[in-house]
């Protein structure tokens, strides 16, 4: 008698097995080709770049998705090779910048907060290697943080949302507690509260106190469907203009507002008219837009004719770092009268006559 | 055939016995409950009037607002909670149980006195909220009740979280390619499936350790639809990743009961089809022949074996039922809520629906209520976070999650699961 004998399964079971365990291998196959990206081979073949992501990825509609295009366009315009690594989760995050190090490149580009401490690390160990951060402050001889004072431009969508809402309600909400997050949730507070002042209304913001630095969070970057419950929270307090500063978790305000009916968002990182779904377009008041691909091009150029340096770069309106996205499909709502006096505003940020401060502010 | 692979001191199904003699668990956790509600109520109360709006502008019978001021309020009900608890207490020094109705009594007091207390001077949408707490808690409920057949029958289920992944993935691939949310919904189902033949097949056939199978499959899925969304779903979005959305359905006369109507009968097909799936799986479970058979096959598989049920099939085709209900759920996310899929977006709602199972039980209705439970302590947070909540957010974040290790803890207590769940069956 044996002792352990596999149970047989039940002969129409067996087709089942086999049909699952061939589409996940089908599946893993079919795609692999497209995933690295073809490499430029130009006239400083010598000079190489690398950036690695944090775990969002490569497609998350920010930050990592606007450096690579950043980079990737250095390399065509600079005939230089440029390569990616993606980091899926977070102890991916040391190995794979040791990685693009050993690969000896002279230039590599890490994304997001997270990736801070292995790029400070890196940094101190391979002097000769140029560093570059987006989003975050990094101290070192040869590391340049590229940051983005986005309170400038939140400030102006804040001014607009005041402008436009029927309900005499705004609100915002972030996906967690940081400073990245909460630089857009202030500067909106401070644009709506400058829109009072200017005009003797009482528009309020709900989801953000700035003295108190502390309002609505859904705690993540990923789960949309919170997203879309803490926007019909908002709607039902009678918001009608919103502001997530949640990645993809904004898409379930977008259709949590386009549900309502009567909801307006406004995008943030890239201009949301064209990165979301179509159905979405007639919503999207504006976006607060980050340049981080002119950015990436300029410090990439630099380093290649070898004028590197660590001062951060900070994106303002003067700059063209930060601004917002055109109104689209709600330019008539907004009026030109609105957009003339928001146009004045960014002047008036630019010329420094109006300053917009936040214990975020890079 | 004789050669036993179980100890038979853990498999036969004793009965629960009532082994303290002094009920003293609820008395002390009612009296910590109302010490809170002093604290909070008494001397931290705040003044101003909670409005509860109950009705919504779109609802057929209007009920109006009601004024609840505040401190007056929290002051009554904290002595009222401190009469109950006394009350508990003194029932547990003559031997007898702190009976459920007051313990039900208890929260529902502490809840309406904690709303009035947090909504001092704003008005608490009471519709909004509950309507947020069932959006959140259908994931939940699916996954649980994929995780409650699984695990009822055998196999401890640790990969619902991939199997709403894969089927929040292949429902809005599907929804956009054929342009019908119904076939999304379906291809959601297999897709869940799917995922369970290969959990099936390590954890029955080949005796794999389930825990470590399931674990696995997670990181599969969700490193599998994150390169799958990163490579074929974002640069062809328009033509792949667009579903269309099921519409909410108006059921007749019952959306219009005032309150409830509006929020669990004016929603889309998916949740209709969790109100059946859950009572589907409870009279299945307890009243059929099917669900007996199940039962036999998790709590003793010898035996089962030894009347003629083939254990393995049996386990092999409930897991892959288990694995289209989790599916389902996994449609609500893309389907039921934004449309879109997004990486990762399933956020451990797949681990929540696990421990709703634990919490409830293995019964389909009690793991039902601890997820709505769950959704509804996630809306509260963040409705109160709205209305400008004294607690800081980091805090009110963590709500959830307090309440339902204090659930799990306090109320549950020691559980007893199907006794063979887990334990490959190696037939002699």
């Amino acid at each position: 008698m044996a002792s352990v004998r596999p149970m047989p399964l039940s002969a129409a079971a067996r087709p089942f097995l086999l049909l699952s365990t061939s589409v996940l291998l089908l599946a893993g196959c079919a795609a692999a080709p497209e995933a690295s990206p073809e490499v430029e081979s130009g006239a400083s073949a010598d000079y190489c770049a690398r950036m690695v992501t944090n775990s969002g990825g490569l497609q998350d509609r920010s930050f990592n998705q606007s450096s690579w295009a950043g980079l990737e366009r250095a390399g065509e315009e600079l005939g230089i090779d440029a390569d990616v690594i993606v980091s899926t989760t977070e102890t991916d995050l040391a190995p794979n910048v040791a990685q693009a190090v050993e690969s000896g490149c002279s230039f590599v580009l890490t994304v997001g907060y997270e990736l801070a401490a292995a790029t400070l690390e890196e940094a101190e160990q391979n002097p000769d290697v140029h560093f570059s951060i987006v989003d975050e402050v990094v101290e070192a001889e040869n590391v340049k943080p590229i940051i983005f004072d986005t309170a400038q431009a939140a400030f102006l969508a804040g001014y607009l949302a005041a402008g436009v809402t029927e309900t005499g309600t705004v609100a915002t909400f972030g996906g967690g507690n940081q400073p990245p997050v909460t630089l857009f949730m202030d500067g909106f507070v401070d644009g709506v509260a400058h829109y009072n002042e200017v005009k003797g209304t009482d528009v309020r913001v709900l989801g953000w106190n700035k003295q108190a630095q502390d309002g609505v969070f859904t705690g993540d970057f990923e789960d949309v469907n919170k997203g879309n419950t803490t926007t019909k929270n908002f709607l039902d307090q009678g918001a009608d203009v919103i502001l997530p500063v949640a990645g993809q978790v904004g898409e379930g305000a977008a259709a949590a507002a386009l549900e309502a009916g009567n909801g307006l968002i406004i995008w943030v990182d890239n201009d949301g008219y064209e990165t979301l779904p179509a159905e979405y377009r007639p919503l999207v008041l504006t976006s607060v837009l980050k340049n981080t691909a002119d950015a990436v091009v300029d410090i990439v150029g630099a380093d290649v004719n070898g004028t590197f340096d660590n001062a951060p770069f900070v994106g303002t309106l003067k700059n063209g770092g930060v601004d917002i996205a055109p109104y689209h499909d709600l330019e008539e709502r907004v009026g030109a009268d609105l957009a003339a006096e928001i146009d004045a505003l960014r002047e008036d940020i630019v010329a420094g006559t109006i300053e917009i401060t936040s214990p975020s502010t890079p | 055939m004789s050669t036993a692979t179980h100890d038979p001191g853990t498999s036969v199904a004793v009965p629960v016995t009532r082994t303290d003699r002094r009920h003293v668990k609820a008395p002390i956790a009612l009296g910590v409950f109302a010490l809170l509600a002093v604290l909070l109520f008494v001397f931290g109360r705040r003044d101003g009037v909670a409005t509860f709006q109950l009705s919504r502008a779109a609802d057929v019978v209007q009920v109006p607002n009601i004024p609840v001021p505040s401190a007056p309020t929290g002051i009554v009900l904290a002595f009222v909670l401190v009469a109950l608890s006394i009350l508990s207490g003194w029932w547990a020094r003559s031997g007898r149980r702190t009976p459920t109705w007051l313990v039900a009594l208890f929260a529902a007091l502490f809840l309406l006195g904690f709303l009035a207390w947090a909504a001092a001077g704003a008005t608490l949408p009471i519709a909004g909220l509950l309507a947020g707490s069932l959006a959140l808690a259908v994931p939940l409920i699916f996954g649980s009740m994929g995780g409650v057949i699984s695990e009822r029958v055998g196999v401890v289920n640790v990969a619902i979280e991939g199997q709403l992944l894969a089927g929040a993935f292949t429902s809005a691939l599907v929804a956009s390619i054929t342009g019908s949310s119904l076939a999304g919904l379906a291809a959601a189902m297999v897709a869940g499936v799917l995922v369970s033949f290969v959990l099936a097949a390590f954890s029955i056939k080949y005796f794999v350790d389930q825990v470590i199978v399931g674990v696995v499959l997670n990181v599969l899925v969700s490193g599998l639809t994150g390169f799958l969304f990163a490579q074929l779903l974002s640069p062809n979005a328009a033509a792949l990743n667009s579903p269309p959305r099921f519409a909410r359905i108006n059921i007749p006369l019952l959306s219009e009961i005032p309150i409830l109507g509006p929020v669990l009968f004016r929603q889309t097909l998916i949740v209709y089809l969790m109100y059946i799936a859950v009572a589907a799986v409870y009279f299945g479970l307890f009243h059929t022949r099917w669900g007996l058979r199940l039962r036999a096959v998790g709590e003793h598989p010898q035996a089962a074996d030894t009347v003629g049920i083939n254990v393995a099939a049996t386990r092999f085709w409930n897991v892959s039922l288990a694995g289209a209900i989790a599916g389902a759920g996994g449609a609500f996310f893309t389907l039921g809520s934004v449309g879109a899929f997004g990486k990762d977006m399933t956020a451990g709602a797949g681990f929540i629906a696990l421990a709703a199972v634990i919490f409830g039980r293995w019964d389909p209705i009690r793991a039902t209520l601890a997820a709505l439970l769950f959704g509804f302590a996630s809306n509260l947070q963040n409705v109160l976070g709205i209305i400008g909540s004294p607690v800081p957010s980091e805090f009110m974040l963590m709500l959830p999650y307090v309440v339902t290790i204090f659930a799990v803890a306090g109320l549950v207590g020691r559980v007893r699961g199907p006794a063979a769940a887990g334990k490959p069956y190696v037939k002699g």
